[in-house]
């Protein structure tokens, strides 16, 4: 069943119950009063008519008389039953007369008042005393707004009722198909939507409601899919394109040193050459293998306490070997007082790692001019900057940096494979730290680390 | 000794490059910082009943900055004793004076290149400040020094 029907059947039971209820009490509770009132009438008029016929004082009960004939409104079918009883035999005559069953009359004698209701009449009757006599006094009339007014209310009510549940089906049906027009606007957009045109989006709407947060929602995970889409597809380009390069070169080595009879120093230069792009090709598969591990974020990783400015220092050292050319200037200026604000729960291999792929990036890609790299700490995180003059990276391309094998349209030149950013930036995410990239084209390219500190990182997880 | 110093700012990171080298100069003493943004009052009498100089802050002070004031706070922990940001109001160089006499301000660092990047309703209290007969030190810094 949709859910369309369902919220429609929803609000007609509910609608209909209600004015069910409402309709049954008032008709139910005006019938009960109707009824208690007009005995309640008879009742008076029964005791009023025993005042005047039996009373003793004789002008008492013609001053009864005439107040009554004055101001008592006159019943439909009014009619008196008196009789004076002296013994059993008496109420079975008077019930004969009066046509009226025995058990009233007894019910009357015994409990000096009742009421019957015989269809459309109404009876009350009283017990009456006047000195040792015994009288008995029935009045009985029609009820004329029970049996009119009622049954108008009874019909009003049913046709009132009827006109209101078929205003409520067709609101209810009305309702519940066009609250869900956005959302199956919403459904028909993205069913159209497939790996082919991955690009569409939906349109969003000015306003702030639900429906409009919905389809935000789905733009956002569409630019995700199809930055996962784009990623995957540089991958499998550029992983076989890194994987081949070598391949290619050692097949071309080798095929060369076949054709004809070498020298052995011919021979020996073509294997030199084999094994060094073996060894690239190890390197590609092994860094790759690294990032593979690190992306899955376990929590076998040995955390320590550890000072970031020494892991700074450290990958300097590491840099200097690599690249003695190097120009990398370390500015301790914002270095906060307290050595506790430079303290980070961390892995020492893998941050200095992620900081040598940092700062090698940065002396490649500028031609070893100066690199600036600054530290500061605010009271959440360690800051660190690292700025080159380099070669920066074309701005529609940053969105893509952290894919592996991605490398800049700019990069031609210099040799690489893509894996040491997405590295650095698997190993930030484990520290729960940020990498941030900014560049300008021929200008430079500033990466901020940002490393939550100790008890940053403590409350962090406490919560 | 205790020095006060006042900066004029405008909540973007980089006019507390003024505050950083004036702290560098300073090193020795201990100081009070009061961080100035100026700013017209406004003329509508309902929002000056609800004045808040506090929520005035807020609503300009960013992370960045914040991030940025204790970054020096953490630099110079022992050189800095407290930092306050306050707004001046006033339109003439009388309230100015005031200002400084009321706070006792002993020396004003200004930036020499930088200019001020004002908001709304701000404005610039440079020629002020020049006018005021306390001690200014203007400082200059390369525009592509600073970081976060």
């Amino acid at each position: 069943m949709k859910t369309q029907y369902k919220i429609a059947l929803f609000l007609i039971v509910a609608n209909t119950l209600m004015l069910i209820i409402f309709g049954g009490s008032v008709y139910y509770f005006l019938y009960n009063y109707s009824y208690t009132d007009f005995y309640k009438r008879l009742g008076t008029r029964a005791s009023i008519t025993a005042k005047y016929n039996f009373d003793t004082n004789n002008k008492n009960a013609e001053s009864i008389k005439i107040i009554r004939e004055q101001h008592l409104e006159k019943l439909s079918n009014e009619k008196e039953h008196i009789s004076l009883i002296n013994s059993f035999n008496d109420l079975k005559l008077f019930a004969e007369k009066s046509s009226l069953p025995l058990s009233f009359i007894k019910e009357i004698y015994i409990n000096e008042k009742g009421n019957l209701q015989i269809e459309n009449t109404f009876y009350s009757g009283t017990k009456y005393k006047a000195g040792n006599k015994v009288y008995l006094v029935i009045i009985s009339a029609e009820n004329y707004y029970a049996t009119h007014h009622l049954a108008l209310l009874k019909n009003i009510i049913i046709v009132g009722l009827f006109f209101i549940i078929f205003i409520t089906i067709s609101l209810s049906f009305y309702f519940s198909k066009h609250i869900f027009d956005p959302i199956r606007n919403i459904t028909d957009k993205v069913k159209k939507i497939s790996t082919d045109n991955i690009h569409l989006r939906l349109e969003e709407s000015e306003k702030d409601n639900e429906i409009s947060q919905l389809i935000l929602t789905f733009n956002n995970l569409f630019n995700r899919l199809e930055t996962a889409f784009e990623t995957q597809k540089n991958f499998i380009s550029n992983a076989s394109h890194e994987f081949g390069t070598p391949l290619t070169s050692i097949i071309g080595e080798a095929d060369v040193a076949l054709m004809k009879e070498r020298t052995p120093k011919e021979y020996q230069e073509t294997l030199q050459s084999i094994l060094s792009q073996a060894e690239r090709l190890n390197q590609i598969s092994q860094s790759l293998l690294f990032l593979a591990q690190t992306g899955y974020r376990e929590n076998r990783l040995n955390f320590e306490i550890i000072r970031t400015d020494e892991i700074i220092w450290q990958a300097k050292e590491i840099i200097d070997k690599l690249i003695p050319k190097n120009k990398i200037q370390i500015d301790f200026s914002l270095l906060p007082e307290n050595p506790f604000k430079l303290k980070v729960s961390g892995n020492k291999q893998l941050l200095t790692l992620a900081f040598v792929n940092v700062l090698t990036n940065a002396c490649k890609y500028s031609n070893n001019k100066t690199v600036f790299v600054s530290i500061a700490s605010s009271n959440h995180q360690v800051i660190i900057e690292i700025k080159d003059q380099g070669i920066g990276i074309p701005e529609s391309e940053l969105q893509f940096i952290y894919d592996p094998f991605f490398r800049a349209s700019n990069t031609h030149q210099f040799e690489g494979y893509g894996i040491g950013l997405p590295l650095t930036r698997n190993i930030i995410k484990i520290h729960n730290g940020q990498l941030l990239v900014s560049s300008v084209v021929n200008k430079g390219t500033s990466v901020q680390i940002k490393i939550p500190l100790i008890q940053y990182n403590e409350n962090r997880m406490k919560f | 000794m205790t020095k006060t110093i006042l900066i004029p700012i405008d909540f973007n990171p980089e006019s507390l490059n003024t505050l950083k080298l004036a702290l560098k100069e300073n090193s020795i003493s201990e100081v009070d910082i009061i961080l100035m943004y100026s700013e017209y009052l406004t003329d509508s009498i309902t929002e000056l009943l609800f004045y808040s100089a506090d929520r005035i802050i807020q609503s300009h002070i960013t992370p960045d900055f914040e991030e940025t004031i204790s970054i020096l706070k953490n630099r110079y922990e022992t050189g800095i004793k407290s930092i306050k940001i306050e707004l001046f109001h006033g339109y003439n160089i009388n309230s100015f004076k005031n200002f400084i006499k009321a706070k006792q301000i002993d020396t004003i660092y200004i930036p020499k290149k930088y200019t001020l990047k004002l908001k709304k309703n701000g404005f610039n209290p440079i020629p002020f400040i020049k006018k005021s007969g306390v001690p200014v030190q203007e400082i200059e810094w390369d525009s592509n020094f600073f970081n976060s």
